[in-house]
């Protein structure tokens, strides 16, 4: 009973992964800016994370939204949040005003998905998490019981 | 949690392939240098330097740095033509639009090189705010 409604909100959330990795990986240089804008690493690392986490994103994505890898990607894809969620906090603290990049290079100044989205998401991952290393009750566990007659 | 940890690395590990591919053949990978050049750096290059405003019409009419020609993405044609009026090939291109967070200097600086094919191009860091900054009465 419980499969489907945890299946619909990770699926959700891989077509949210899917659909965001890929427009940062269409543009992996404007991507780089983006990274760093947040004026926490230097260049060399943004350009590696700008080829990178996009990819991350959309596999995980794929992972959640197939049901393969699934305990993995929650994982993962609850660490990358966690990482968006500082990463933005940081830089508004700093006071940069900058385009959180979520959806790509193409995206300026776009401050709410970060703030409302990202907080969302990762609650409803470490829910499904939570859900998926749960411990089975002894009742599951043994299997069905042995037939009356 | 030991098969989700192992399931995790998995997937980290897999998303190395198709970013090393998309270090090697994407047409729009990053450059592994930065383009960025402090304030101090481009004025140390003299005449050699040639400015390019890349914040709104309006904001280069109030005030920019001597000298600089404005190339924004919306009048990118005839403005174009004005700074390569002015550009020789020794001369080195320093993009700057109005603070640190902004973004139309790269993206100016980006077309210079991939459109207009131009050597030399740079950016400043920290744009008009940081020319602003030293030069404040």
């Amino acid at each position: 009973m419980t499969f489907l409604p945890r299946r619909i909100p990770a699926s959700l959330i891989g077509l949210i992964f899917l659909l965001f990795g890929a427009l940062k990986a269409i543009d992996p240089a404007g991507f780089a800016i983006d990274i760093r804008n947040y004026r926490l690493l230097p260049w060399t690392a943004c350009v590696l994370l700008a080829l990178y986490l996009p990819w991350l994103e959309i596999i995980c994505g794929v992972a959640l939204l197939f049901n393969r890898a699934y305990r993995g990607a929650l994982v993962v894809t609850a660490a990358l949040l966690i990482e968006f969620i500082i990463a933005y906090s940081s830089a508004r603290l700093r006071g940069l005003d900058i385009a959180c990049g979520c959806f790509g290079h193409g995206t300026q100044s776009f401050h709410w998905p970060v703030l409302i989205m990202d907080p969302f998401l990762l609650a409803i991952l470490i829910y499904l998490l939570k859900a998926e290393l749960r411990p089975l009750s002894p009742v599951i566990r043994a299997g069905p019981g042995p037939d009356p007659e | 949690m030991s098969r989700a940890l192992r399931q995790a690395l998995s997937l980290l590990l897999l998303a190395c392939l198709p970013a090393l591919a998309t270090a090697l053949w994407h047409p729009r990978r990053p450059a592994w240098q930065s383009d960025e050049v402090t304030l101090s750096a481009a004025t140390a290059w003299g005449s050699a330097v040639l400015w390019v405003d890349a914040r709104p019409d309006a904001d280069f009419a109030r005030a920019h740095i001597p000298g600089a020609v404005p190339l924004n993405e919306d009048h990118w044609d005839d403005q174009l033509n004005a700074l390569l009026d002015q550009w020789t090939a020794k001369r080195k291109i320093v993009v700057y639009c109005s603070s640190l967070s902004c973004q139309a200097s790269h993206d100016v600086a980006r077309r210079l090189r991939d459109e207009a094919a131009m050597p030399n191009v740079f950016v400043l860091q920290g744009g008009w705010e940081a020319w602003r900054k030293q030069h404040a009465p």
